[in-house]
């Protein structure tokens, strides 16, 4: 797994196709940062996993879009099965949306004049991980793996990003946002993002699963 | 290895592939023959297990398997070095083992081009090489190739032939295809049919006894620009390999057919340099000989 993890990564930066959605969302992170005056931290950290949650959705499509399917029928072949190469592909999706948005949680020191604790990181992180989590699992069920026709799986993801994203207090997203924005002190949050993290999480893991699943049957 | 009852359709649609039957033994050569559009890629790509057949059974498939696409995807920044290390990584390799066995298979394929530049600078050819070193990382008893002959520089068809008598020597598997009939006769020794999404064995392969080869060099008739001919030498029933070096061609064929290919090629304008049997005989390559 670290040998496809390692490959899909190298693929992935030798084609610069990273990097249109992680610009959106560095931009979108400063100018929600820039402008949160004296908000605290935990409460900017909300939009930004949300602008993350966007963004992931875009990068897992690219990703898994982009990858050529000769060379994918030569990596199922050395790895002996294609669920591998797929969970080498969201694995790699994931940690690169983490990875910047792990500088981001930065942002509020150097933009504006916010103090950071350690309460505060650990809830940026559960919110980072929150956002990119949802945003590859939407974006595996909408790839060229699941949705053939470009146009279909656009409206598709605008649909999906949207039932996740606007319902009042639905886990993991608006959940998420709104704990944020409404719970002044970090350490109360931290159960709260842990738990929509939690839930995150198990989006993820069935979306891999029924992505698999479609992507066997097609093949 | 073996396939039992093998189909496979998509959604609903024709049938690509029904009821196949077909025996895989060890130390073989074997040759799925049929055009384009009969299910020959498919069924290949069920053999390594990449495409689940959508009814009957592949039985005792070997652990390590190589597969040979037919075209490498030309567009990719990565160089050669470096995909062929990363697949061998996938495979199981330790990252040094990995690179030297990449330089290793590099070098005997020849790759012209540079193992160190992107994949996409590479010719056609030289990409094929790669397609076909990634394969034989860990060294398969199960090597399968779509159509091998085609994509490779016919500089790298020798090797291509010493590769798969090595694979079977060692007691793996070697399944290829190809559309002609010329190449699939000499080098199979057991032939499946594909049509339509039919197989059937052909009765009349798998001799034991392979046939004497003849050596030939031409020189080709060069026209009024100084440029020398070239022709589909493999086009001709029973050529074996054909490797043109300037304005030189030099063709092994199996020696029953060499009276009528040197007819054929005296008629076209080419000139006879030089004509002899050849030394070894393919059946001490294919056989067993070291």
């Amino acid at each position: 797994m670290i040998a496809l993890f390692r490959y899909t990564m190298a693929a992935m930066l030798h084609s610069q196709r990273y990097i249109p959605p992680l610009l959106l969302f560095v931009g979108v992170a400063f100018v929600f940062t820039g402008s949160s005056g004296s908000l605290p931290v935990a409460a900017i950290y909300g939009p930004v996993s949300g602008a993350l949650f966007v963004s992931s959705v875009w990068l897992t499509v690219t990703l898994v879009n982009a990858e050529d399917p000769v060379r994918r029928v030569i990596a199922v072949v050395h790895a002996g099965r294609s669920r591998s190469v797929l969970v080498a592909t969201v694995l790699a999706a994931l940690a690169t949306s983490l990875l910047v948005s792990a500088l981001m949680l930065f942002l509020p020191l150097v933009v504006g004049d916010h103090a950071i604790t350690l309460d505060d990181i650990l809830v940026g992180v559960l919110a980072m991980l929150t956002g990119a989590s949802t945003g590859v699992a939407i974006g595996l069920i909408v790839s060229r793996l699941v949705i053939r026709r470009t146009g279909h799986a656009v409206i598709a993801a605008l649909i999906l990003m949207s039932v996740v994203s606007f319902p009042q207090d639905l886990p993991p997203i608006n959940r998420l946002i709104r704990l944020l924005a409404h719970t002044p002190d970090a350490p109360d949050l931290l159960l709260g993002t842990a738990g929509c993290a939690a839930v995150a999480l198990a989006a993820l893991t069935a979306s891999t699963l029924i992505t698999d699943a479609v992507a066997d049957r097609r093949d | 290895m073996r396939l039992r009852g093998i189909g496979k359709r998509y959604q609903r649609q024709a049938w690509v592939l029904a009821d196949v039957d077909v025996d895989l033994p060890p130390g073989e050569l074997i040759a799925f023959s049929g055009g384009n559009g009969s299910g020959k890629s498919t069924l290949l790509r069920i053999l390594v297990g990449v495409t689940r057949p959508t009814t009957g059974q592949v039985l005792d498939r070997p652990a390590r398997v190589g597969y040979v696409p037919d075209r490498f995807p030309p567009d990719e920044r990565m160089s050669a070095h470096s995909y062929l290390t990363h697949m061998g990584r996938v495979s199981g390799l330790r990252s040094a083992a990995a690179s030297r066995r990449a330089e290793e298979l590099l070098e005997r394929l020849a790759l012209v081009g540079g193992a160190d530049t992107a994949l996409r600078t590479l010719s056609k050819g030289n990409a094929q090489k790669v397609a076909l070193a990634q394969a034989l990382m860990i060294p398969p008893r199960l090597l399968v190739l779509d159509e091998p002959w085609s994509g490779l520089d016919s500089s790298a068809h020798g090797v291509l032939a010493e590769i798969m008598a090595e694979t079977t020597r060692a007691g793996g598997t070697v399944v290829f295809t190809d559309h002609r009939e010329s190449v699939v006769q000499a080098n199979a020794t057991r032939i499946y049919r594909v049509a339509r999404g039919k197989v059937t064995a052909d009765p009349e392969s798998a001799s034991a006894a392979r046939p004497e080869e003849t050596r030939i060099v031409f020189r080709a008739p060069v026209n009024e620009y100084g440029i020398p001919r070239t022709a589909d030498w493999h086009a001709f029933a029973g050529v074996l390999t054909a490797r043109a070096d300037g304005a030189s061609v030099t063709v092994h064929v199996t020696s029953a057919r060499a009276d009528e290919l040197v007819l054929a090629a005296l008629h076209d304008g080419w000139s006879l340099v030089e004509a002899g049997q050849v030394n070894t005989p393919r059946a001490a390559v294919l056989g067993g000989a070291s």
